[in-house]
């Protein structure tokens, strides 16, 4: 997967650059709008990071120019102005989300996946699996090792979310808005109240643990010693 | 435009105008009386000649024939040797002085006219004042007769014109006199003006507690000056205020800045394993966030000190937004013991967003204040322009002077009470006030013991006028 990151902020940019390579990512970063948009244009890259203000030519017009070219590829905006003019005005240019700075990097990597998982097209799946952990989307039956896990229905939309996201760290900001619709700063307790509830059933009678806590960042579902 | 002229100008011009169309309104009556005041002197003189001339010519023992009647008025105003006589006797012909003639037509226009008539005429730069009548024959041989008697009256022309040009002199000098006056009483009647304007040269930001002195001014400015002590008084609080907030601001975000510095510092000073910088990377990433999440809600509020627009308006149905909530807060609320209830119900046009926020603040303000095994309670009322909701719990009795600050900035309330929450700095409520203001609504708190209830009234369109305090006093 290749992502383009157009950023002026030279310190900012290198360290995007090396957090989302060390996530997996082939990543190329300009540092100024004309050289970003060309690019953009003759590159084949799969996802496009534009901040708003950059020197030469802002991240509007690469957007606009781009769109018109017929270059479909996502994009994300990181914008420091957080007026929500501008947040209109990028969606209706045709960004596919934003983001505002300052802003968590764990939150841009999970906001990144979110972009290529759409880009890719999967077909939805009925079911998910992560070690003996079976989540049955139709049925809305969770399982651990065959024994049946009674959840409410925020359980059973948290664990949906780290299922399908596994090998994520997400931020608790993000399980906010993607569970509970909450998008805004919003008491983040909340959130390691419902993790603490949900791993209680999950995690607690089963001797491996699937939700780990990534401290300073969020949480993760994954297999043990998957890392 | 152009500048207007300066009030002293003005003024000055103003007098000058006045006192000289006065004057001269006043030379003119003058003149005009002594004109006419010598009309009357010379008619009454005239009219005593033309009598005893009228005698002459009735006396049937008179002279007939032009030369005789020459010779008769010549013996009668021998002592009188400026006056001019004309006698017309038709048929007869006209006796008239040899240096002196009359405008014409005047014998012709007089023939018949019984009554006496005064007129004047130049002759030659001097000016002539008469008196004509025609007289009748009283004797049956004799014609009707004209008569016209005159004197020069140089010397009421002389007076006159000394006269004038005195008047002249003295309305050209009292204009002079008078526009000095009011330039003068303009400059003594702005003097106040100035004084204020000194005043409000040494007002800057250092010294916005100068006022104006409302008593020294005259009255006419006491409205000025009273208005502008105004003006300052709000600068003064609202300097204060933005002054008091900008040290919170430094000090607030001194402390995380300050945690990470110290701890980069003493983990760089020597060699330590990976998990000891991990360590500490972790916790600066945990002092960032505070700080990340601090800024954008104080760019927030620097955003709704200048007025918040809303991004886009929808209908919001409260009691959904609140259900909403209250799924997200329900395992928190489980965890403290807490129940959280909702009555009413009520739409409002406004920005889902920001409301969803403003009530998420409240909630999560009334959970960490509540004490476990109690209700927190949302009751929404429907009133007829707007509608209340009301967010209650029940903990630690609020201190008296805390209602007051509990919107302020970062204000935390007493320390001891109630867990910090995450990431609580303090902005909590200052934004959900924020929030609510932005639909033109208003958020108080009603302590009342151990109940802590916050009362938001909100009007049902943002476009309409927000809820008085009278009708707002109503909600509880």
């Amino acid at each position: 997967m290749k992502v383009l990151i157009v950023e002026d902020e030279r310190k900012a940019g290198r360290y995007l650059q090396q957090g989302l390579s060390e996530a997996g990512y082939t990543v190329d970063l300009v540092g100024d709008g004309v050289e970003g948009l060309h690019r953009a244009l003759t590159g084949d890259h799969d996802l496009l990071i534009l901040d708003v203000m950059l020197p030469g030519m802002d991240g509007w017009q690469i957007l606009e120019t781009l769109r018109r070219g017929g270059r479909d590829m996502p994009v994300l905006f990181l914008t420091a102005r957080d007026q929500v003019e501008d947040r209109v005005r990028g969606l209706e240019l045709g960004a596919d989300d934003y983001l505002i700075k300052p802003f968590a990097f764990s939150e841009l990597l999970a906001r990144v996946r979110t972009l290529l998982r759409r880009g890719r097209g999967e077909p939805e799946p009925t079911a998910l699996q992560v070690a003996d952990l079976e989540l049955d989307l139709l049925g809305r039956r969770a399982t651990r090792a065959g024994e049946r896990i009674d959840l409410t229905a925020q359980e059973f939309a948290l664990l949906k979310l780290f299922m399908r996201r596994k090998g994520e760290v997400l931020p608790r900001s993000l399980i906010a808005s993607q569970v509970w619709d909450m998008n805004f700063d919003s008491d983040t307790n909340v959130v390691e109240v419902a993790v603490r509830r949900l791993r209680r059933k999950i995690d607690e009678p089963f001797e491996s643990k699937l939700i780990r806590t990534i401290r300073g960042m969020g949480y993760v579902m994954e297999e043990e010693g998957a890392r | 435009m152009s500048r207007p002229a300066s009030l002293t100008t003005r003024l000055t011009l103003l007098f000058v105008l006045v006192s000289s169309s006065v004057l001269l309104g006043l030379g003119w009556v003058l003149h005009a009386a002594v004109e006419r005041h010598f009309v009357e002197m010379d008619r009454d003189l005239l009219q005593s000649k033309l009598d005893a001339l009228e005698r002459l010519l009735k006396d049937p023992s008179a002279p007939a024939g032009l030369v005789g009647l020459q010779s008769a008025v010549d013996e009668m105003f021998r002592s009188d040797p400026e006056l001019k006589v004309w006698v017309q006797i038709s048929g007869d012909g006209v006796l008239s002085p040899p240096d002196l003639s009359l405008p014409s037509g005047i014998l012709r226009q007089h023939a018949d006219s019984p009554e006496p008539h005064i007129f004047s005429w130049w002759h030659e730069d001097v000016r002539y004042r008469g008196l004509a009548q025609s007289l009748q024959p009283t004797k049956p041989d004799v014609g009707p007769q004209v008569v016209v008697v005159a004197i020069n009256i140089d010397h009421h022309e002389r007076f006159m014109a000394r006269y004038n040009q005195t008047l002249t002199v003295f309305i050209a000098v009292a204009a002079l006199l008078s526009g000095f006056l009011g330039w003068w009483a303009s400059r003594r009647g702005i003097a106040p003006l100035r004084l204020i304007q000194e005043r409000a040269a040494e007002v800057t930001a250092r010294h916005l507690h100068h006022r104006f002195p409302e008593t020294s001014v005259p009255r006419e400015l006491t409205g000025l000056a009273h208005e502008l002590n105004c003006m300052f008084a709000r600068l003064e609080e609202a300097f204060d205020r933005l002054a008091a907030f900008s040290s919170d601001l430094a000090h607030e975000l001194r402390t995380p800045v300050n945690n990470v510095l110290t701890q980069t510092q003493v983990a760089i000073s020597r060699d330590r394993d990976a998990e000891s910088y991990r360590e500490v990377l972790i916790s600066n990433v945990e002092e960032l966030d505070r700080l990340s999440s601090m800024i954008s809600d104080m760019l927030l509020l620097a955003k709704a000190d200048d007025g918040l627009n809303l991004p886009s308006v929808e209908p919001v149905r409260l009691e959904q937004e609140i259900g909403a909530l209250f799924e997200f807060y329900d395992a928190l609320a489980e965890e403290e013991r807490v129940r959280l209830r909702v009555t009413g119900q009520g739409e409002i046009s406004g920005n889902r967003l920001m409301l969803r926020r403003a009530f998420s603040n409240l909630i999560s303000n009334a959970l960490r204040h509540s004490f476990p095994d109690h209700d927190v309670i949302l009751r929404i009322r429907e009133r007829t322009d707007w509608i209340d909701v009301t967010v209650e719990n029940t903990g630690e009795p609020l201190q008296p002077q805390e209602s007051s600050r509990l919107f302020d900035r970062f204000y935390r309330g007493d320390p001891a009470r109630g867990r910090q929450g995450s990431g609580g700095v303090g902005l909590g409520l200052a934004i959900t006030q924020a929030l609510i203001q932005a639909h033109q609504g208003r958020i108080r708190v009603e302590p009342a013991g151990e109940l802590t209830r916050f009362i938001v009234s909100l009007p049902k369109r943002p476009d309409g006028l927000p809820p008085s305090d009278r009708l707002a006093q109503d909600a509880s």
